[in-house]
């Protein structure tokens, strides 16, 4: 590999790269050595327009700019050199020429580069006294992206978005010189499956998605890691909470994973969270057949009951368990121990399967399918199969995808059951057979781990708390085995 | 057309009045296409840049880059096809000798290309003509039906092994695609904007192969430096810039058109000798010795020998030898302001600096000739010519901020004055 | 609100057999298609004057390019245009060769003569006036261009009798 030197550092990089690539995989990228930059993205190809990253190399007259200097053995870069100041400075004040200066009322406003750079690396006045540019606001550039032309650099991350990633090619840049401008043909909008990605490559005001436009201020904004659940590939994302609700989820860079990227259905998945239709209140079913609101304690105590009752008449054989493979490992974990604890193997996991697009999104429509098999929670046909023979007399259910084709296909196979224990985030045609019915929380409401389709384990932490009286999934699960272990110490397999 | 012929000839021009040169007949009667038979035949593509090179040669398109050199960068080892391109694109404001060339000597040129293309071993010429450039296209297209009717060009060329076509592309309307790398996108049909360099064309050009290219009068010299040798061509024009060139002589002159003339031939000779000085008696107030992009000379300053070398020590550039001329009635800023329309007009837009830095430049210029200056603005304006420069994509950018840094250095107190006086204070300047 | 999203429907001009047949011919002179992109849009911008939405997505169609890469070519040329265009394209060289030699005046006469502003069409369709860029003939200024041919060495009453002569 070679060795550079970076303002006196020296530094092994990988061969074959670019200056800034090579800083980009050392993390040191505006973390420690600051090479500002506009028209370069780490998983875009090289433009070099902005010219914004130039840096002096020994050795060589003119300034060079990183984003397309590969690497050589031996090379002493600076980054901070007077000449290197000035020449930003440059970039930053013409820049900055036609800019609006409306920082105040722009929505990007605390997480814009243009802002950033100008503090850091700009003059500290305008010298320009000219008239600025009028360009065309608000430009609904396809469903989900608004376009403000008076704050675009021109940088084009969001054309080379489009071309190389989606492969779409929606977005250009017309006519030329300082007339120039971002635009679709007519007819033919922004609008792929992952357009709302120009919003984040976006270094300035100029594309914002319609969804998070003027909702909030981003520094009211509480970002915490967060994985999107849509699919099995496991996005990393940052879960945007204000005012106690998740706002907006923005994809969190991680290279193993989905890169910088994130599809459009998974970036608004975030709304779930927020969605009305959530559980609420834990209820049972009275003796009237209808639900009655109750504590979550009285719930867990009506749902041993269930349980308890059936393993004593029939033994443990008869109770069964569907899996969510949205529940988080940990979740698993505890639905795993509680059927051990019972005695009982019949056990699955519905996954809704769809068509992969090749990017990101998986078949397997859930983020922990690939967790719940490795936890033992397979193909649920078995258990389909034993409910319509009637060997099942109480199902533990977590989630509804059962619901769906090829599965059950709705609630019918579960009318002729004792009990239908329910655990879950969101209403659906299960609580009218369901005999106890516990709300559970989403991902970012509880942190925990999933398993991606490739195997990889990832861990988040929770993002915020669920306004109403909901609990993990796992740890109403181990309050259920605790609540059992109380009747049935020590059971073990086929003691029955 | 203005010209048939310039009003000086010299080896390039001196049939250009005889109607019958541009025709493949004509040209074959004053001995046309056997320099091209002969290198094609009898020389070896190495022999033949190796004349080039001692030749001095120095390509005409405004960079003065050595043109022996540059086909020396071709490689020799590449299997698949590679491509020699024409930039008969010429668009530089004040040059206006591509267009005579072409319109009046086209087997001229296509021998040049046929060298050439020998030289560097490709296989199609692509001969890229300013949109604009309608009659000298139309030229063109019938003087290459011509020469592949009479086998010059062919699957045996002049009887040779080797094989050869001319393509004609027709630009439509950028300046830009004068810039090398410009001009291949737009030959691969795309926007004319300039390519990062490396790789440079002879690595990767015209649809990803090894390309050579040059300009059209470059190409023009070919021939008769084969024809009469190295020492012949080094015999014209100065030690480091040898050959002639057809200079471009336009504004208030008595005499503007072209004047074929050796290198280094002093810029007062050519204004008041040949071109016949500035009419009504008036006198000359600044010379823009290459083209709209190089710096202006004032007219204190003329005494100076048409060559880079010589050019270089008054902080000016030969360029295209487009000369414009003007007289004591001209408003400097005026000037500036038609230099700097352009280049906003012509920008690609792809760099920051030449995007808005042209914009920018163009507004402080005619915010200073309405009279609405102010005293901070004449250091603004260099500054911003300043940061312009050096910092881009192609020289785009330099070509706007050098006229710009030339009218500053020459006639800053007229621009001073422009502010002081509230506008402009010379009455009799051509209008804008 | 500027909405693309409500623009008309994705439609494409029909071009003649006689167009194809020539796009088709061009396209064979390059390596690679593309490369004949320049030289259709000005076939069929010849034959249809000029180059609207619909028509750049019948030549997106042919080259199996996206119709905003075709806009974005043709947005860059200055010898395309997407708006009809009169029946003589009038254009004075307006750059300093021909400024120094009165070029700007003339356009300002032939603008009072016309009734028109330089880059607007007469109402009659007639003439479409506009400057331009220099046009290579600064050695013969002022000129203009009508269409393809160049008129060199002008002064105002010869400018005025070429706009008029038109038909």
């Amino acid at each position: 590999m070679p060795t550079i030197t970076v303002d006196g550092r020296r530094l092994e990089v990988p061969e074959g790269s670019t200056l800034l690539q090579a800083l980009d995989e050392l993390g040191l990228l505006m973390n420690g050595v600051d090479v500002p930059h506009y028209c370069w993205h780490p998983k875009l190809s090289v433009d070099g327009s902005c010219r914004l990253c130039q840096v002096e190399i020994e050795g060589v007259p003119k300034l060079q700019i990183a984003c397309d200097t590969p690497v050589a053995d031996g090379m002493v870069v600076h980054t901070t050199s007077e000449r290197v100041q000035r020449a930003r400075e440059g970039v930053m004040e013409l820049l900055l020429v036609n800019h609006p200066l409306d920082c105040p009322i722009c929505d990007q406003a605390g997480e814009c580069k243009l802002q950033d750079y100008a503090v850091d690396y700009g003059l500290d006045h305008a010298r320009t006294r000219e008239p600025r540019r009028p360009g065309r606001k608000r430009v609904e550039l396809g469903p989900t992206i608004v376009f403000d032309e008076e704050r675009c650099i021109l940088c084009r991350r969001c054309v080379r978005f489009c071309r190389e990633v989606p492969e779409t090619g929606e977005l250009v840049v017309e006519n030329r010189g300082d007339r120039s401008r971002i635009t679709t043909f007519p007819g033919t909008p922004l609008d792929n499956p992952y357009s709302m990605n120009v919003a984040d490559v976006c270094p300035v005001g100029a594309l914002t998605t319609r969804d998070f436009r003027f909702k909030v201020r981003v520094w009211d904004l509480d970002e915490v890691p967060g994985l999107c659940t849509g699919c099995s590939k496991g996005c990393n994302v940052h879960v945007g909470v204000a005012r106690g609700a998740v706002q907006r989820y923005t994809p969190r860079r991680n290279d193993q994973v989905n890169e910088t990227w994130i599809c459009d259905e998974g970036r608004l998945s975030y709304r779930e969270i927020g969605a009305p239709d959530r559980i609420t209140r834990p209820a049972v079913r009275d003796a009237e057949g209808r639900m009655q609101p109750v504590s979550i304690a009285r719930a867990i105590e009506r749902a041993a009951e269930r349980i308890r009752a059936a393993v004593l008449r029939e033994g443990p054989a008869v109770v069964a368990a569907l899996a969510s493979p949205h529940a988080t490992n940990e979740d698993l974990t505890e639905l795993r121990r509680l059927l051990d604890g019972i005695g009982t193997a019949t056990s699955g996991a519905a996954v809704v399967e769809g068509e992969p697009d090749g990017l990101l999104l998986q078949a397997e429509r859930a983020g922990n399918a690939r967790g719940a098999r490795d936890l033992g929670f397979g193909d649920p046909g078995l258990v389909f199969e034993k409910i319509r023979g009637g060997g099942v007399r109480v199902l533990l259910v977590m989630g509804r995808d059962l619901l769906a084709e090829p599965f059950l296909g709705g609630t019918d196979p579960l009318a002729s059951l004792d009990a239908v224990i329910l655990l879950d985030t969101h209403r659906s045609a299960l609580e009218q057979v369901a005999d106890v019915v516990i709300p559970g929380r989403m991902l970012a409401e509880k942190g925990g781990s999933m398993t991606n389709h490739a195997g990889l384990v990832q861990r988040v932490p929770a993002a915020l708390e669920p306004a109403f009286d909901a609990h993990a999934e796992g740890a109403v699960l181990a309050r259920l085995r605790a609540a059992l272990e109380l009747v049935l110490p020590a059971r073990s397999e086929g003691a029955a | 057309m203005g010209q048939t012929a310039p009003h000086v000839c010299g080896y390039l021009t001196e049939r250009f009045s005889d109607d019958a040169f541009g025709s493949f007949a004509g040209y074959r009667e004053a001995g046309g296409y056997e320099t091209a038979r002969h290198a094609l035949n009898r020389m070896t593509p190495e022999e033949v840049i190796a004349v080039v090179k001692s030749s001095g040669l120095q390509g005409r398109g405004g960079a003065s880059f050595p043109a022996g050199l540059k086909w020396s960068f071709m490689p020799t080892d590449d299997e698949g096809p590679s491509y020699l391109v024409c930039n008969a694109d010429e668009s530089e404001p004040g040059s206006f000798k591509d267009r005579l060339l072409m319109e009046r000597g086209p087997h001229q040129l296509l021998e040049g290309l046929l060298i050439a293309a020998w030289a560097v071993g490709a296989e199609t010429t692509f001969l890229y003509v300013r949109g604009e450039y309608a009659e000298a296209a139309s030229v063109l297209a019938r003087a290459i039906g011509e020469a592949r009717a009479k086998g010059v060009l062919g699957p045996r060329a002049l009887g040779s092994d080797f094989g050869h076509d001319v393509v004609l592309v027709r630009g439509a309307g950028a300046y830009i695609c004068g810039e090398e790398t410009g001009l291949l996108e737009s030959l691969e049909g795309k926007k004319g904007q300039p390519r990062r360099k490396p790789p440079y064309p002879a690595q990767r050009g015209a649809f990803g192969r090894p390309t050579t290219v040059n300009n059209v009068e470059t190409f023009c010299h070919v021939p008769h430096i084969l024809k009469n040798g190295a020492d012949w061509f080094r015999g014209i024009g100065t030690e480091q810039s040898p050959g002639t060139l057809l200079f471009g002589v336009s504004g208030h002159v008595v005499r503007p058109g072209l004047y074929e003339l050796p290198l280094g031939t002093r810029l007062d000779e050519i204004l008041f000798e040949y071109a016949g000085g500035v009419p009504g008696g008036r006198r000359v107030k600044g010379v823009i010795p290459g083209g709209i992009s190089t710096p202006i000379l004032p007219a204190g300053l003329l005494d100076v020998r048409m060559a880079n070398e010589f050019l270089r020590e008054r902080h000016t550039l030969l360029g295209t030898g487009g000369i414009m001329v003007m007289d004591e009635t001209t408003c400097m800023v005026r000037v500036g302001c038609i230099a700097s329309g352009f280049f906003r007009d012509e920008s690609c837009g792809q760099c920051t600096q030449c995007r808005e830095g042209t914009g920018w430049l163009d507004q402080l210029l005619h915010r200073l000739e309405r009279g609405d200056g102010s005293d901070g603005d004449l250091a603004l304006l260099g500054d911003v010519a300043d940061k312009m420069e050096g910092g881009t994509i192609c020289s785009f950018a330099d070509a706007a901020a050098w006229p710009v840094q030339g009218l500053l250095r020459h006639f800053g107190d007229e621009f001073a004055g422009h502010v002081s006086a509230r506008g402009c204070p010379l009455d009799q300047s051509f209008a804008l | 609100m500027v909405s693309t999203l409500v623009a008309q429907a994705p439609e494409a001009t029909v071009l003649s057999d006689e167009l194809r047949a020539a796009i088709d011919r061009e396209i064979a002179r390059f390596p690679e298609p593309r490369g004949a992109l320049l030289a259709a849009l000005r076939l069929v911008q010849d034959e249809l004057g000029c180059i609207a939405p619909p028509t750049a997505r019948a030549v997106a169609e042919i080259f199996g390019l996206h119709p905003a890469e075709v806009l974005e070519v043709l947005s860059f040329y200055n010898l395309f245009h997407t708006e009809p265009q009169g029946r003589h394209e009038v254009r004075v060289c307006t750059n300093l060769a021909c400024s120094l030699r009165g070029a700007r005046t003339l356009l300002r006469e032939l603008e009072e003569h016309l009734g028109i502003r330089a880059g607007q069409t007469t109402p009659d369709g007639r003439v479409t006036l506009g400057h331009e860029e220099c046009l290579g003939a600064c050695g013969y200024a002022p000129m203009l261009r009508i269409g393809d041919r160049y008129h060199e060495e002008l002064d105002g009453p010869a400018a005025r009798a070429l706009v008029d002569g038109l038909p």
